[in-house]
């Protein structure tokens, strides 16, 4: 039985998920095929409805 | 993005692929490909000095093309992991020819023209599959004209000319302007070359070349060689001068986009390509248009929409707000045909419900709402999972059990199981992470059982 969890995808969604369970104590394998993470919430500039800044 | 680089318990596998999955949940093994970014990540410090040296200019996927970067390069300027990368398709080291300067100009020693891709095999509990979406491509729709109108573009491009850290720092340039800006740029130095070859003639025979054009002309030279050339390159240069003098003022009458047209439901809520409401759109166009009134004030936003589905917590009022006080008009009506009037200005054909006619208006740009499609890729990365897909090929799901794959220990979240918004998404992420949780705690809390027994 292996406790770790991979996440595939480092947008918005898998930033979160992997947070939450390295918080937990979980080990997490994050893989994300472009050089960097953040997805496309990293393109926008802001977002609704506060108009916080997105990165 | 920066807590997940920093996190004790996160490894950070970026510029990676999933390549194969075996086992079953509490116990599965996946094979991950570690792509080659030929840059040492170990060393790489993410200073940036290889990419100012860099001679190879590219389009810049991160600005959707808009702005440009170079064959080495980050993926954006915050970006997690900061390591750099040699893009292969377009580095001119590892295409044959002679280059290096990067490796040159590296203190760190981090560059590596020999890196191969790795192979990492992982042994995890339970799989969360974040694989996201792809922005639909409006070039199916050709009544819209995208591609072959310069000022029609997607919502996601439309995003990086709003942001201060895209390629026009904010300013609302549109794209005809910024290529008009090029083309000028591009003559200047053409008129220069050949303003330097005639100069030099000028000196030579100590005379102007627009006195010396006349006495040619009128055959004064007789046939000697060198002055016919000189002739030869004062006739090419005259219309390079005209059309430099016409690109200047032209350029000089540019202005920033003030009259932008938001079409709604671009491929979605349309029976030719996805049926189903994407969500987030309505909202985007709004806060797009909120946005693009507080970089300049006389802004004035018309969206045009079936209805404005401002469905969530504080939505409502920001669609109101957007109309009070941010110059926006809400025209209840689907967008016919966009075409292309004076001025490189598109021209919205429409149908005012409300009114019951047929209008057509000009706008400096039109911002097109694209559908959130699957993203490419699914289908395969759904194979390699073994999880099943819907009929529009996002990851399928049962209404009572959202985060749950068709394989136990395999969850899912955010746009890949179905189209959403950034708070929906992360929702659904702390969702998926407490059911992967379930499946890592099980074996505790079945040895905590066997000790209360």
């Amino acid at each position: 039985m292996s406790k770790d969890v991979l996440v595939i995808g480092g947008g918005i969604a898998g930033i979160q998920a992997s947070l939450d369970l390295a918080d937990m104590g979980i080990k997490v394998h994050l893989v994300e095929r472009l050089p960097s993470i953040g997805g496309k919430m990293a393109q926008l500039d802001k977002t609704f409805p506060t108009n916080d800044c997105a990165i | 993005m920066l807590d997940v680089g920093r996190h004790p318990n996160i490894r950070l596998l970026a510029y990676s692929e999933l390549e194969k999955i075996e086992g079953e949940a509490g116990n599965f093994k996946a094979t991950v490909r570690r792509k080659a970014r030929y840059v040492e990540e170990d060393k790489c410090t993410g200073c940036g000095a290889c990419k100012e040296k860099c001679p190879t200019v590219v389009p810049d996927s991160f600005n959707e093309g808009l702005g440009t970067r170079k064959a080495i390069y980050s993926y954006f300027a915050q970006g997690i992991p900061s390591t750099h990368t040699i893009d292969p398709d377009h580095c001119r080291q590892l295409n044959g020819k002679k280059c290096g300067v990067c490796a040159k100009t590296c203190q760190a020693k981090a560059i590596n023209f020999e890196q191969k891709d790795r192979i990492v095999e992982i042994q995890v509990g339970s799989i969360i599959v974040a694989a996201g979406y792809d922005v639909f491509d409006p070039k199916s729709i050709p009544e819209y004209r995208y591609g072959e109108i310069p000022n029609v573009v997607t919502a996601i491009e439309f995003e990086r000319l709003l942001s201060a850290s895209g390629p026009t720092s904010g300013h609302l340039d549109r794209p005809s302007d910024r290529a008009l800006e090029a083309e000028l740029e591009e003559v200047e130095k053409k008129v220069e070359r050949s303003r330097k070859a005639l100069d030099k003639y000028e000196e030579k025979y100590g005379e102007k070349s627009i006195d010396f054009i006349t006495k040619f002309r009128a055959g004064q030279y007789g046939d000697d060689s060198d002055k016919a050339k000189w002739a030869e390159k004062y006739e090419e240069f005259l219309p390079l001068e005209k059309s430099y003098e016409d690109l200047k003022q032209k350029v000089s009458g540019i202005t920033v986009a003030k009259r932008l047209a938001f079409v709604q439901c671009v491929g979605s809520r349309d029976f030719r390509f996805y049926p189903f409401c994407s969500g987030y759109c309505c909202m985007h166009s709004i806060k797009e248009a909120i946005i693009a009134h507080e970089h300049e004030r006389e802004t004035a936003s018309t969206i045009f929409g079936m209805d404005i589905r401002a469905v969530g917590k504080g939505f409502e009022e920001y669609k109101i707000r957007g109309g009070n006080h941010s110059n926006i008009t809400y025209v209840r009506g689907r967008v016919a045909e966009i075409t292309e009037g004076p001025g490189r200005n598109p021209v919205v054909t429409y149908e005012d419900t409300k009114e019951r006619k047929v209008k057509s208006q000009e706008f400096d740009m039109v911002i097109l709402a694209t559908a959130c499609a699957p993203t490419r890729g699914i289908a395969e990365l759904a194979k390699t999972l073994g999880v099943e897909l819907d009929k529009y090929n996002f990851i399928k799901t049962s209404p009572l059990s959202p985060v749950d794959t068709t394989v136990p220990g395999i969850f899912v979240c955010g746009c890949a199981q179905a189209p959403m918004d950034v708070p929906e998404s992360v929702a659904q992420a702390s969702s998926a992470a407490a059911r992967a949780a379930e499946i890592a705690f099980q074996s505790d809390l079945e040895k905590e059982r066997a000790v209360a027994c």
